[in-house]
């Protein structure tokens, strides 16, 4: 059994299981960055919100599997990546960390960690449990 | 399908009078009701909400009742506190999605909340006087029953008064720039709007779908018939399936970000039970509104204003344990995963808003790759343009996005949208708006305050019962 690195909300139930190398996307610059590389299906996309602007142009050239910081299947992020059937764990923590993601109450030190923890990461998705997503390490 | 397989459906039990529905979410709601059983989600909070009523505003309403000229006190009392159940049930998990890092949504949203409250009412009456009276806005909803490709919509009719009124109230009050006595004659011009709307569209007396166990079964039989007779099989896995729901993934994409991220930009209707046992979704998908000027690079796509996608699935093969067709006209389901269970598709587009029902037209499975092509071309322009936008500017359009769109539709219906751009001044920003864009970042108003208050339920502040239903505001102290 792989090591899971973290946990979150699973958006919809699948067997797909992307793997590829975390790449954080702090700001629009970097999504659009990503896209110009060509590389954008080698990555397993790591953003802070769960809306669904900010990852636009990713969600439509085929991002493979995503992992936010916040939000929930409810959220519009959630809604995309079950409609583009793309792989997507939700406000997700860190399992070897205490902290959590609490609305409008969380320090940035909480998004530091998890950033600077699976940034780079080579992982695995495993989106087959109904309620929980799962971050694996995939090196 | 893997997760699913030898499960049955399950989904017509949630239709017995009995049944309380599944939950889709662990928390519960308290509301006003501090004190008394938690309210859950769903089917079972619907029935705990209404049995809590003082009055009969929340059960199925005659055409007299919904053309009396006001609510009662109980009355207005009754629905604040359902609607605030309501938006609690459909937004409190998606209201955890944080900052945007793209446009900052929550400092929008709470700036048109308050616009609305204030600014609408007189529109809403002046538009209620220009078709006739309460009559005219009842029919305005009606013609949702014969058309696709419309903005009178759930979310868009809900908006009317689960956002005026409702969020709007609650963010004035938070920020206490009013008290919960003040403008009782304009939340009751509001909400008697959005009674009208709801009711003329469903007909079946209940205004929301939440009162009829999340069904939005709206359209009229012949309009159904020609949608279901253009329907193409669709097998899973097959490249027509992948066609299919890529374009509805792109395209619902882009509605969002054409509404900045807002819900306003797509619309669901049903389920529909069709002979076969299949359930028919309409799924309006508005990826170029006109009247926004950003959608410029959606006109250069050659992109038309709505796309609907009709599409059935199949209950059986995902085993299907409920369906929610939400007031935010929004469709969720248990298993979560329906798109898997699509078995055939058709897609319309209508070029304008008003673009006769005659002359809307159908597009192939086939013809599909080039209107994708369009939708991506408009979706990486748009962002290109938005990531362009400084903060200030994405936070006033995100305003104009709800605060003009919500109710748009209403009023080009009623004729109304230039008399209220030219005489009563639509587009600008009303001074105490203008003011409270430098108040909502402080004391973490936008990002902590309302969410707290808006979302979970607890600042939708009851009006008092011996409260003057002519009452406006009269003091600012």
């Amino acid at each position: 059994m792989a090591e899971v690195l973290a946990e979150g909300y699973n958006v919809f139930d699948t067997s797909k299981s992307p793997s590829g190398t975390v790449k954080y996307l702090a700001s629009p610059a970097d999504v659009i960055a990503l896209i110009q590389s060509g590389k954008l299906k080698e990555h397993i996309l790591l953003v802070r919100g769960g809306t669904t602007t900010f990852l636009a142009p990713a969600l439509s050239m085929g991002a493979i599997g995503v992992i936010t910081m916040s939000g929930a299947p409810e959220s519009h992020l959630g809604i995309l990546s079950r409609e583009f059937q793309t792989p997507c764990v939700m406000t997700a923590h860190l399992t070897s960390s205490e902290s959590r993601y609490v609305v409008g109450n969380t320090p940035e030190a909480h998004f530091e960690e998890i950033a600077k923890t699976l940034d780079g990461r080579k992982v695995r998705l495993d989106c087959t449990d109904h309620e929980i997503g799962r971050v694996l390490a995939d090196d | 399908m893997t997760t699913t397989e030898g499960k049955r459906a399950t989904y017509k039990q949630r239709y017995e009078p009995d049944d309380d529905g599944l939950r889709f979410q662990e928390l519960t709601y308290t509301g006003n009701f501090v004190g008394m059983d938690p309210v859950t989600d769903g089917i079972k909070g619907d029935k705990m909400m209404r049995a809590r009523a003082k009055s009969r505003v929340l059960e199925k309403v005659s055409k007299e009742d919904v053309l009396r000229d006001e609510f009662t006190i109980d009355e207005l009392n009754d629905l604040n506190n359902y609607l605030a159940w309501n938006i609690w049930d459909v937004l409190v998990m998606r209201a955890t999605e944080g900052v945007s890092g793209m446009i900052p949504r929550q400092e929008y949203e709470i700036l048109a909340f308050m616009h609305e409250f204030y600014r609408w009412p007189e529109i809403l009456r002046m538009t209620t006087d220009e078709v006739g009276g309460a009559q005219g806005v009842m029919d305005i909803g009606a013609t949702a029953r014969r058309e696709i490709g419309t903005k009178i919509n759930s979310v868009h009719d809900w908006c009317i008064g689960a956002v005026g009124f409702g969020m709007g109230r609650c963010g004035l009050l938070a920020l206490e720039a009013i008290g919960p006595d003040d403008y009782i004659e304009e939340s009751n011009i509001i909400l008697k709007f959005m009674q009208r709307v709801l009711w003329g569209k469903r007909q079946d007396g209940y205004i929301l779908n939440s009162q009829d166990r999340y069904r939005c079964r709206i359209h009229e039989p012949e309009l159904l018939s020609q949608i279901t007779s253009q329907l193409e099989p669709l097998d899973e896995g097959g490249p027509a399936h992948a066609k299919f729901t890529q374009f509805n993934a792109a395209a619902e994409l882009l509605s969002f970000l054409d509404h900045y991220d807002c819900r306003l930009g797509l619309g669901d209707t049903g389920p529909y039970e069709l002979p076969d046992g299949q359930l028919l979704i309409l799924r309006d998908l508005f990826v170029n509104e006109e009247i926004f000027h950003w959608s410029d690079v959606c006109d250069d796509a050659g992109l038309p204003h709505c796309y609907t996608l009709a599409f059935t699935i199949d209950p059986e093969k995902m085993g299907l344990a409920e369906i929610r067709v939400n007031d935010i006209s929004t469709t969720f389901t248990r298993p979560k995963n329906y798109i898997e269970a699509i078995t055939s598709g058709a897609v319309f587009a209508r070029e304008k808003w008003n673009t006769p029902m005659g002359e809307v037209y159908p597009i192939t499975v086939a013809e599909l790759d080039k209107h994708l092509e369009k939708v991506q071309t408009a979706t990486l322009k748009l962002y290109s343009k938005t990531s362009r936008m400084c903060r200030r500017d994405l936070i006033w359009n995100g305003q104009y996005v709800y605060y003009i769109d919500m109710i748009l539709p209403h009023l080009r219906l009623a004729g109304t949208y230039e008399k209220a751009c030219r005489d009563y001044d639509l587009w600008e920003i009303d001074q105490r708006v203008a003011n409270y864009y430098y108040e909502i970042t402080k004391r973490g108003f936008a990002q902590e305050t309302v969410p707290s208050k808006i979302f979970s339920g607890s600042g939708y502040l009851p009006f008092s019962e011996n409260a003057d239903r002519r009452r406006s505001k009269y003091r600012w102290l």
